[in-house]
């Protein structure tokens, strides 16, 4: 290859990395002000509503939380207390146990005098067998809540499962361990009752990390910072994420991402795309795209909502292992849906979906990993070839470096000005610190699990959810 | 010093680009050093406004109770209360302060009843804060305005009714919203007059809210609810048809019929289990007539009816779908024929021996 040759193809390299570099920068810009504006707008809407109402009333719609359970033994029967003390009126809780090995079902027909009940399941999803049966408590205290016990079939499997069991019109998809605020499900049932002008399918809400926090008795006590920089660092992860990023796009109707810890669903429709994808590890994204696709090939007017108050708080992983695997598989899962629904991509036919939602996940999620590899290698290739020009790489690594921490700074003003959950004196100079190590020390670890993800896709095929190790959120708050 | 003047006399000499980018560099590294100054003022602007805050509601707690016990004999205001109406009213001048003055009233209004209660009201309007809720009204905003129409409405201030009927049309909802609650609250059946010519949608989260504030009302005397059975507006016939429910308006049965044929299909499923709650048995035949054309809701919503009205009379008619194909059809049809032909139902086993209806059968029979 002669010199021209090199340099041309050098040139090609320098002009997609900036190219890309600042598509992304100015989509971030764009999302964070479009973000800020919802927030902002739903806060005001939002301030005289009054939530009582709708609590007592034996007309509001019913609401079934699924909840599927493997191996929970650990938290299970305060989790289910947890979400048993939710304040709205209609609605029951079923927990399916998917096939756990360990004592998850004794404890909880021993913690709520539970016993088997004659149950005709309405299949209308296929999904593994039921294995000891349907559950019901005598005590009356507990009347909503429902066990259901299946051979395991994977989270997806489970919450199909739900969804036949389920006799309600709308449905609370949930992780068990999550803490749901009591006014959640009113908050969440709200955009389904109020929109007129377009069918709501779905209804999101903002995840936020209960690590060090005080609980009792299922119920969150006290906000506090934990002292890990992986923890921390992964709160500033989803205030960004959720309060720059996914209200924009609830803004623009095109999320195609509504987190599996906590979502709510319209149930008629869920079925109707036959429930949950069970073969892939992102079937909370996959759910989501494909009852958009049904709407837009139905051409009906539809729009998937976002909560932005903090009503659902979990615990995050407190070590990098479990948090590589975590990655790991979201990635993976990004990757499955994306390709699943290839068809959309650019496609008009599906209007903002195909032409807007679509590709920014593509570009800017399932490709920001390989892209900013290719960028270390292509850099280091440029070192090895005495070809690096210095000035031009440092100014660039300081700008983009300024920019993050920038962007990050906004997300955290964005939060203070609005539900400032973090209250505590200190707490700012530690959101700071960690803005500005966060570059250094948390992003690397979650693009090598990304890239993992992607290597895993496409040669371990085997590898399917990862473990995740649980403390339990009481015991975090104790070790913290 | 120098070095950073050697720094820029070499910038100078270096490409545009560069120039732009270490520029770029700069403005965000001043935007971040003032970011970083406002989080640290706004975290403690937020923090000392609390305790600000609790220090003010503990104060206006103190003296609202004091204005409550001060009362003289003769039911005139106590020198003591004027003194306290002229600290509240001076205290009001303030945003910040005026809106501490009101959420503490409301708390105290929330727990107590009786004369206790007739007194708070008495001293929102000694303390002129009526007045802050009315101008809002007039404000362009329309954040303002709902706000002033709550305010009005908790603390019951029925002489601005004319000022808050003006926005029932409102473009924005939410003031929309806080005008029917506004009528509703203080006027009960009487404020669901706005219903008459409403033209926007009542959403179903409007109409809960609205049919939860009229049960609190010990006169439950539901006004001639007709005309808004017969709207236009698909929405006011939907809510209509909850009050017909709740308050048992058996009075309706010619009207509810005719509404069988109602174009909307989200009214004709509002119109069903009002059917069934008010036993109109006449409209059995209706659907039966034209069942098939009817969507798979509305049908379910039929045979949830026969559930509760079916009789002998009815026996073909469901023996036509016992065997249907949709789960929730099949299921209600046999529910219905269980309770109308026992001995008939007990046979059923034997003349479908698939498992899945077998095991349906079963249910039906143990529960």
């Amino acid at each position: 290859m002669d010199t021209s040759t090199v340099n041309t193809i050098l040139l090609i390299f320098h002009y997609f990395f900036f190219a890309y570099a600042f598509a992304a920068i100015s989509s971030y810009i764009i999302l964070a002000i479009i973000s800020i504006v919802e927030t902002i707008e739903y806060k005001k809407k939002n301030k005289f509503v009054n939530y009582k109402e709708i609590l007592s009333s034996d007309i509001a719609p019913s609401i079934s939380i699924i909840a599927p359970a493997y191996n929970e033994s650990l938290n299970i029967i305060e989790n289910v207390r947890s979400l048993l003390s939710n304040h709205y009126a209609n609605y029951d809780v079923i927990i399916v146990n998917d096939g756990s090995k360990d004592n998850s079902l004794e404890l909880l027909i021993e913690a709520y005098d539970l016993v088997k009940v004659d149950y005709l399941i309405n299949q209308q999803i296929l999904t593994q067998p039921v294995r000891e049966g349907v559950f019901k408590s005598k005590n009356p205290a507990f009347e909503k809540l429902i066990v259901v016990d299946k051979e395991n079939g994977g989270k997806a499997d489970a919450l199909n499962m739900g969804l036949n069991i389920s006799t309600s019109k709308y449905v609370a998809c949930i992780d068990v361990d999550c803490l749901l605020l009591e006014d959640a499900l009113q908050k969440m049932i709200k955009p389904f009752l109020e929109l007129t002008e377009v069918k709501v399918i779905a209804t999101g809400g903002v995840i936020r990390i209960a690590n060090a926090c005080i609980i009792k008795s299922g119920k969150l006590l006290d906000v506090n910072m934990p002292k890990s920089m992986l923890e921390r660092a992964q709160i500033l992860e989803y205030i960004r994420s959720f309060l720059l990023g996914r209200m924009a796009w609830s803004r623009l109707n095109g999320l195609l991402v509504i987190s599996g810890a906590f979502g709510m669903f319209d149930k008629k429709i869920v079925i109707e795309v036959g429930g949950y994808d069970t073969n892939t590890v992102g079937e909370d994204m996959e759910i989501i795209v494909r009852m958009r696709v049904h709407m837009e090939e139905q051409k009906k007017k539809y729009k998937v909502a976002y909560i932005p108050d903090p009503l659902c708080w979990t615990e995050a992983p407190d070590n990098y292992k479990t948090f590589i695997s975590q990655r790991n598989r979201w990635t993976r899962g990004t990757i499955e849906v994306l390709k699943k629904h290839r068809r959309i991509g650019l496609n008009p036919k599906y209007r903002s979906l195909g032409l807007v939602s679509f590709p920014f996940w593509f570009i800017f999620e399932r490709m920001a990993p390989i892209i900013e590899v290719v960028g270390i290698v292509y850099f280091c290739i440029l070192m090895a070839l005495r070809e690096l020009r210095w000035d031009y790489a440092f100014v660039f690594f300081i700008s983009a470096y300024l920019f993050t921490v920038l962007f990050s700074i906004v997300a955290i003003l964005s939060e203070e000005n609005t539900y400032h959950q973090y209250k505590k004196k200190g707490t700012g100079y530690k959101l700071i610190r960690t803005i500005l190590l966060e570059p250094f020390l948390f992003h690397p670890f979650v693009l090598y699990a990304a890239i993992k993800g992607n290597f895993d896709y496409y040669f371990n095929k085997k590898i399917k959810w990862g473990v995740m190790t649980r403390k339990g959120m009481t015991k975090a708050a104790e070790s913290n | 010093m120098n070095k950073f003047l050697y720094f820029i006399d070499s910038l100078k000499e270096e490409p545009l680009l560069i120039q732009i980018v270490w520029l770029l560099s700069f403005v965000l590294f001043v935007i971040i050093i003032i970011s970083i100054i406002y989080l640290k003022f706004l975290r403690t602007h937020l923090r000392l406004n609390d305790k600000i805050a609790e220090k003010y509601k503990n104060e206006y707690e103190a003296n609202l109770i004091t204005y409550l016990y001060s009362e003289n004999e003769e039911g005139l205001i106590s020198s003591e209360q004027q003194s306290i109406i002229k600290q509240l009213k001076n205290g009001a001048i303030n945003k910040f302060k005026r809106e501490i003055i009101i959420s503490t009233l409301l708390k105290l209004l929330n727990e107590i009843s009786g004369e206790m209660a007739d007194s708070i009201q008495n001293l929102y309007y000694q303390t002129a804060l009526n007045n802050y809720a009315v101008a809002k009204l007039k404000s362009g905003n329309w954040y303002f305005i709902t706000e002033g129409i709550r305010e009005l409405k908790l603390f019951r201030v029925k002489d601005a009714h004319k000022d808050v009927e003006k926005h029932v049309n409102h473009s924005k909802s939410e003031v929309r919203k806080e005008v029917q609650l506004y009528l509703v609250n203080l006027f009960s059946f009487k404020g669901l007059n706005f219903l008459n010519d409403l033209k926007t949608p009542l959403s179903e989260w409007d109409q809960i809210q609205l049919l939860e504030e009229l049960q609190k009302f010990d006169d439950q005397e539901i006004p001639d609810i007709t005309l808004w059975l017969k709207s236009e507006n698909d929405y006011v016939v939907i809510f209509a048809l909850k009050l017909a429910k709740i308050y048992n308006q058996f009075g309706m049965k010619e009207i509810l019929l005719e509404l069988l044929n109602h174009e909307s299909e989200r009214v004709r499923l509002e119109l069903i289990p009002v059917l069934n709650h008010l036993y109109i048995v006449e409209a059995k035949e209706v659907l039966k007539s034209n069942f098939s054309e009817r969507s798979r809701e509305e049908q379910i919503e039929f045979l949830k009816l026969l559930e509760n009205l079916g009789d002998e009379n009815d026996e073909h008619f469901i023996l036509q779908h016992i065997y249907n194909n949709d789960f929730e059809i099949r299921l209600s049809a046999l529910k219905i024929l269980k309770n109308i032909n026992l001995s008939k139902f007990e046979n059923l086993e034997l003349t479908k021996p698939e498992a899945e209806f077998v095991e349906m059968v079963k249910f039906i029979k143990n529960n």
